[in-house]
């Protein structure tokens, strides 16, 4: 397995609304527990200490390495003037439309409450500081994979946003999808935290891009179909999805000659993480031009070239992803 | 048309004058048929044609694009030629209005039908997108990859001030069916 991490893969045939009801029936009890657990957790307050300049310039890089976090700024809504990380976009899934969090320091409906150990918890577990479980479309799955250096460095980085007050809105999704308790069953099925094995024979670059890929840059949230309960197919990793988030066609990017990227060279990946310019001359549309012009474009060179030094040793799959009718 | 009183006036010369008029008439009908030919009919009849040139004149400008993407990024050194590119783009500005200024919505395009509804706005996207070749011209003719570099940013990001509002997104391209 190319991801290098442990794979649990649900092929259960069946309507899969039915398979999540059940699931959800059957979870809720454990969901139930978790929360009692949870809320007993002490949520200490990050004291006074301001976290230091390099540190938030550090969380900075990271920022841009998972491709600016454009999700959490309402773009689509209000254009270039929408206040940064203020959450509030509404993200389209086949489970219904998802709003996105308020990731300021806002004390009451931002991340002003939050410790640091709250924020490791929510990116690795996908657990909120009382113990609710994160709707998926928050990428926790490849987040999982990020180190503690770089996890704190980001929240140092968030920390020092200017605080934008901004209520989270529920998402507008038909039962059971609503429902957090649903997601405990979810996570048993989709989500195995992020752990790279060892590939001692690779090159430096090369460990950067598979961290980079699969961890914070979270390529493969909307490059890989998913699977009928919503999970990542990590059979078909990074072959084009036509379900990714606000309902746009990812394309193929393994290193398929005929339906994936396997024509371009190495200059021309950078170039497009740079420039969002495509072999073609043709510029890049949608969710993917964001994420390079908020985050990707914005990493060093040789991050660049380490996503494409890996990006070209995938498996190469053979799929064309085509628009639903 | 000849009145009752103008027959005896009309009759002689009308025999040779009869074929004449019927050429003049022929000449008209067939005018107003090439006429009609180029409004309601040729919108069914050229639609096909009309978006293949419209789409002819992007994928020119996309070459020059995709050419200068070529020079930059492998480092190719060819005297002149991002700045003869960014110029023959700046001046294909020229070919974009009149090749979309037809309203045709239907068929193998991802034409957004707000062209029509908003060509000022339109007209403004190809404003920028001119000034913006203009600019990468000049950046080139200096010489200063600090400056062409950039400039080459922003004319791609002229390329999707139009496209955004008024391409349809990959997932209802007619690429994508
Ligand atoms: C938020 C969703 C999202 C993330 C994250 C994302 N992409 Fe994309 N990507 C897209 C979409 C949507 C497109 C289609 C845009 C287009 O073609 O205009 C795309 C297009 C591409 C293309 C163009 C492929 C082609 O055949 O035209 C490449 C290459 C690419 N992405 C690579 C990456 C890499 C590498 C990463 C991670 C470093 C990444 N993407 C992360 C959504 C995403
Ligand atoms: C003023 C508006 C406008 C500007 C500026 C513009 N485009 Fe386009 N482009 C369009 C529209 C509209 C279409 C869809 C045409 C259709 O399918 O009928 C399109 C389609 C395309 C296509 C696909 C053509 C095909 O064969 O389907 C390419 C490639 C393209 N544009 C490249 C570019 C590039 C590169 C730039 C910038 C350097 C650019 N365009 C600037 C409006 C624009």
């Amino acid at each position: 397995m190319s991801v290098g991490h442990h794979v649990r893969v649900d092929r259960r045939s069946g309507s899969h609304r039915a398979a999540i009801l059940a699931l959800a029936l059957a979870f809720g009890l454990v969901l139930a527990s978790g929360l009692a657990l949870h809320a007993s957790s002490a949520r200490a307050q990050a004291p006074g200490s301001a976290p230091d300049a390099q540190a938030i310039e550090r969380g900075r890089q990271v920022l841009y390495a998972t491709g600016g976090c454009t999700c959490h700024t309402n773009y689509p809504g209000e254009g270039e003037a929408a206040p940064a990380l203020a959450g509030g976009r509404g993200l389209e899934t086949p489970f219904g439309v998802f709003y996105s969090t308020n990731l300021t320091p806002d004390r009451e409906t931002g991340l002003g409450g939050w410790s640091q150990a709250d924020f490791v918890r929510a990116m690795r577990e996908g657990l909120s500081p009382d113990g609710q479980h994160y709707f998926p479309v928050f990428p926790y799955t490849a987040f999982s994979g990020l180190e503690d250096g770089d996890l704190r460095d980001l929240w140092a980085y968030l920390r020092s946003l200017p605080a934008v007050k901004r209520e989270n809105r529920p998402p507008d999704a038909p039962f059971p999808f609503s429902w957090r308790a649903t997601l405990a069953g979810w996570k048993w099925l989709n989500f195995t935290p992020l752990v790279f094995e060892p590939a001692p024979d690779r090159s430096e670059a090369w460990l950067r891009g598979r961290y980079l890929v699969n961890a914070a840059a979270h390529c493969g949230e909307c490059h890989t179909p998913r699977t009928l309960t919503g999970g990542l197919d990590r059979s078909r990793w990074l072959a084009g999805s036509r379900d990714g988030p606000e309902g746009e066609l990812a394309p193929n990017i393994t290193p398929d000659a005929a339906t994936g990227i396997g024509e371009w060279d190495a200059a021309d990946l950078v170039w497009y993480l740079e420039m969002g310019l495509k072999p073609d001359g043709d510029d890049t549309q949608g969710l993917m031009s964001e994420v390079i012009e908020h985050g990707y474009a914005n990493l060093p060179r040789a991050d660049l070239e380490a996503i494409a030094e890996y990006l070209a040793t995938v498996p190469a799959i053979g799929n064309r992803v085509r628009a639903a009718d | 048309m000849t009145r009752p009183s103008d027959r005896s006036v009309l009759r002689r010369p009308i025999r040779r004058a009869l074929p004449l008029a019927l050429a003049i008439a022929m000449g008209l009908a067939g005018a107003a048929a090439v006429q009609a030919d180029h409004h309601e009919g040729a919108v069914a009849l050229k639609a096909a044609e009309q978006i293949a040139y419209r789409q002819s004149v992007m994928s020119i400008i996309g070459t020059h694009m995709g050419a200068i993407g070529d020079l930059m990024k492998h480092g190719l050194a060819v005297p002149g030629a991002i700045e003869t590119h960014a110029k023959l783009m700046a001046e294909s500005a020229a070919l974009i209005a009149p090749a979309f200024r037809a309203r045709v919505t239907e068929g193998a395009t991802d034409a957004k039908p707000e062209i029509w509804t908003d060509w000022t706005k339109f007209q403004t996207e190809i404003a920028e997108y001119e000034e913006a070749a203009n600019a990468l011209a000049s950046a080139a003719a200096s010489g200063d990859p600090a400056k062409i570099g950039p400039a080459m940013k922003a004319l791609g990001g002229s390329c999707g001030g139009c496209h955004k509002p008024f391409r349809k997104p990959k997932e209802e391209s007619y690429k994508n069916k």
